[in-house]
């Protein structure tokens, strides 16, 4: 892309600009698309969740404004803009002002390495995916500064719980995408789309599969635990029922939103909408192949790329439709689970919360790293490694060693862990039941 | 191009420094922890500056996503936000003072800039103006974890595992102990419970 | 990036912010405040050593590794002094250095 800038400038209107001013201005071009789409994005999933969960409830949802109510999103950004800005005399003005912006400008940075189809990234970093998560852990000090500055009970109590269980939560998140980084060897997100061609196997670990985009690491049992473990975490991070405990509106009120209004309210809404948007794209990226589908692989290769030069343009227009058209559904349909299961759950408790992501989450997903490690012997490695009975294996035969010694492993761990964890919590709530009642007698 | 690599230098180590001193001198010390967040991230950025991608995320991400949040906890679960004097007073800020000057002007200054760093000349790369140095990543990184430093890595590993276990010890406050916060239900109902004794206190008088 | 900015002035980056990260540390009088200047410390150290790993051993991976030990050092450090400061204010309702004297002569 940047190549093309160049030429456009130096080569066509002769202006012989330095690289570095041109790949500013194509860095400023992309960034400008995001900021656009950002919004965007957060628009349309905002009416997508009021008229999916208004079908749940049994109700219709906004239809007025529009056909079939799909303007309401805006009619509702333009009264955001034109509410009065209120600040609490007692609060903190400048952390107020800004907290919002912290919160938001992350959920910016994010979008930075999402790959949205087949070379359509804005920056392929060698770290991306940890680069994401890194700069989704910069929202909780914004979410700090907002419940502090506001000077409000409610906003301080549901700030200290949103940033726990942000904290506590990501460490399941990073801990199963790990298992997927084990077995592609990269941090990169554009490889680990790359490793998920094929048809229901990954060509990496069986050479010969045809590709037809379909290599998910979903259908491998590491990858299946992984998501499991990854998807409750990113419903925790997003602050999704039945995690939504920080803003849990009969509890304290709205949170630490609760003294904001007007704009920054809005900014705040913003940011939740697009985190759980960036989350469920990153779900879709990582176990579900992000643009791969039938078709994007053909269709690229012969288009214009780096590795073919002599492509039809025509191409790349397809392949980059097709793509982003997998990675938008894949994206849509895993933020309708998400509605899915604020219409079907009730809410947790702060307690049972903590309890599930240290206790439950975390040995599943460090058992899922071992699973992803006896995969990567037993697919790949040979005698160089000290696994020399293997070594006269075919890759069909390690493969699928590999396969049912990884699911052994993973549902093993994951029936002992369900019942270890039912027990505990039955107990548990037996000795709350008890102090009850010893309450309930002192009382009487 | 070298010239907006000065200018972001400049602009980095502006805001490092600058966030540091706020960090240390004002008196509101979730401003401190918040300007300190601020210097985090400027000290990340220059990683960044310095092609060392890895490191830089994961300063932000123990830096800024974890360190400063704890912090940010534990003043507020001490709720000492503003002293009345939140630095040292009288002779001993200005020794302080005089002691971190001497420091920075006649020791580290000095031998920064005199000591010869023997920094190798740049390899220039074939046919292109940028120099193609052989850069350790991540990768690299990973693999000498594993294969050169297999001991430390354990070690921190044990290290960290007795920080979370001594964490864990000293903050913890025995149930017994902790002062429990009555629901409104059952205040009404203690102050129920205290009004009928009283009543059959009366009585039995 | 190597002949833009002269290996010095990072160094003296670095130097300024430990020397500012030693004032915090022992001109604060809230404990939280002196941890705050020990960070900063630590992170002067790192500037430190990423510009010696890319100055002089850019292909030479010691110098990063040691950034991550002194990262994870850190991290322990704030848990573990973090967790003392919560249990000496619940000892003695302050955070201040100055007032936890009881084992003064």
């Amino acid at each position: 892309m940047y190549d093309m800038l160049y030429n456009l400038i130096n080569v066509v209107f002769g202006f012989n600009w330095p690289t570095w001013l041109i790949s500013l201005i194509g860095h400023a071009a992309v960034a400008a698309i995001l900021f656009a789409v950002a919004p965007f994005q957060m628009l349309f999933l905002t009416y997508y969740e009021r008229r999916a969960i208004a079908r749940m409830q049994d109700r219709v949802g906004p239809n007025r404004v529009g056909p079939e109510g799909i303007f309401q999103p805006i009619a509702d950004g333009v009264k955001m803009f034109t509410k009065e800005d209120i600040v609490p005399k007692a609060a903190d003005r400048w952390v107020h002002l800004i907290a919002p912006c912290v919160v938001v400008a992350p959920t910016m940075f994010m979008f930075a390495v999402v790959p949205w189809g087949p070379g359509m990234v804005p920056v392929d970093l060698n770290v991306g995916l940890l680069f994401f998560f890194a700069i989704s852990s910069i929202s909780a000090v914004g979410l700090m500064m907002a419940g502090w500055a506001s000077n409000n009970k409610f906003a301080l109590l549901g700030a200290m719980r949103s940033v726990a269980q942000m904290v506590s939560y990501e460490i399941p998140a990073i801990l199963s995408l790990l298992a997927i980084v084990m077995i592609t060897g990269t941090l990169s997100i554009v490889s680990i789309i790359d490793a998920q061609a094929g048809l229901f196997i990954n060509s990496v670990d069986l050479p010969g599969v045809p590709d037809w985009g379909l290599g998910w690491f979903i259908f491998t049992p590491v990858g299946f635990l992984a998501f499991f473990c990854f998807f409750i975490a990113a419903l925790a991070e997003g602050e999704r029922t039945p995690f939504d405990i920080p803003e849990a509106d009969s509890e304290i009120v709205a949170g630490y939103m609760t003294e904001y209004s007007g704009m920054k309210f809005g900014l705040f809404y913003l940011a939740q909408y697009v985190l759980n948007f960036l989350l469920c794209g990153m779900t879709a990226i990582i176990f579900f192949g992000g643009w791969q589908g039938p078709g994007v692989n053909w269709l690229y290769s012969q288009a214009i790329s780096p590795a073919n030069p002599e492509g039809m343009w025509l191409f790349n227009v397809l392949a980059g439709v097709l793509g982003v058209f997998y990675f938008l559904a894949k994206t849509y349909f895993f933020f309708f689970v998400m509605i899915w299961i604020r219409g079907a759950y009730p809410r947790l408790r702060v307690d049972q919360l903590m309890d599930f992501g240290w206790k439950f989450l975390i040995p599943l997903t460090l058992v899922n790293m071992l699973s992803a490690a006896i995969w990567v012997g037993l697919t790949r490695w040979g005698a160089a490694e000290g696994l020399a009975f293997i070594e006269g294996w075919s890759a069909g035969v390690r493969w699928g060693v590999a396969f049912a010694l990884t699911l052994i492993i993973n549902l093993a761990t994951y029936i002992m862990m369900a019942r270890i964890y039912a027990a505990s919590q039955a107990a548990r709530s037996r000795l709350e039941l008890e102090e009850l009642r010893d309450l309930a007698a002192m009382s009487r | 191009m070298n010239i907006l690599i000065q200018v972001i230098f400049g602009l980095l180590s502006a805001l490092i420094v600058g966030a540091a001193m706020m960090a240390v001198t004002v008196r509101n010390i979730i401003h401190a922890a918040l300007w300190l967040i601020a210097c985090f991230f400027g000290v990340g950025a220059l990683y960044l500056l310095l092609e060392a991608e890895f490191i830089a995320v994961v300063q932000v991400l123990i830096y800024v996503g974890a360190v400063s949040i704890l912090i940010l906890f534990a003043i507020m679960l001490t709720r000492q936000i503003e002293g009345a004097r939140h630095l040292v007073t009288g002779w001993r800020l200005w020794v302080t003072i005089a002691i971190c000057v001497a420091l920075f002007a006649t020791v580290l200054v000095p031998t920064l800039l005199s000591h010869n760093w023997n920094v190798p000349p740049p390899v220039i790369a074939e046919g292109s103006d940028l120099p193609a140095e052989p850069l350790a990543g991540a990768a690299e990184l990973g693999r000498d974890f594993v294969f050169v430093y297999l001991l430390h890595f354990q070690v921190t590993g044990v290290l960290l595992t007795m920080a979370l276990i001594g964490a864990i010890v000293i903050a913890f406050e025995e149930r017994a102990r902790r002062r429990r916060v009555l629901t409104l239900a059952e205040e009404h109902a203690l102050r129920e419970q205290k009004k009928n004794r009283g009543t059959e206190e009366q009585e039995n008088r | 990036m190597t002949q833009a900015i002269p290996l010095e002035a990072v160094l003296v980056v670095a130097a300024t912010l430990f020397c500012i990260g030693l004032f915090g540390a022992l001109a604060r009088r809230s404990m939280v405040g002196v941890l705050i200047g020990v960070e900063l410390m630590l992170n002067a150290v790192n500037i430190n050593l990423v510009a010696f790993w890319r100055y002089l051993e850019p292909g030479f991976t010691g110098g990063l590794t040691f950034v991550i030990f002194i990262i994870t050092v850190a991290a322990a450090e704030a848990a573990v002094g973090l967790a003392l400061i919560i249990a000496v204010y619940r000892t003695w309702l302050t955070s201040n250095v100055d007032n936890v004297d009881s084992m003064k002569g």
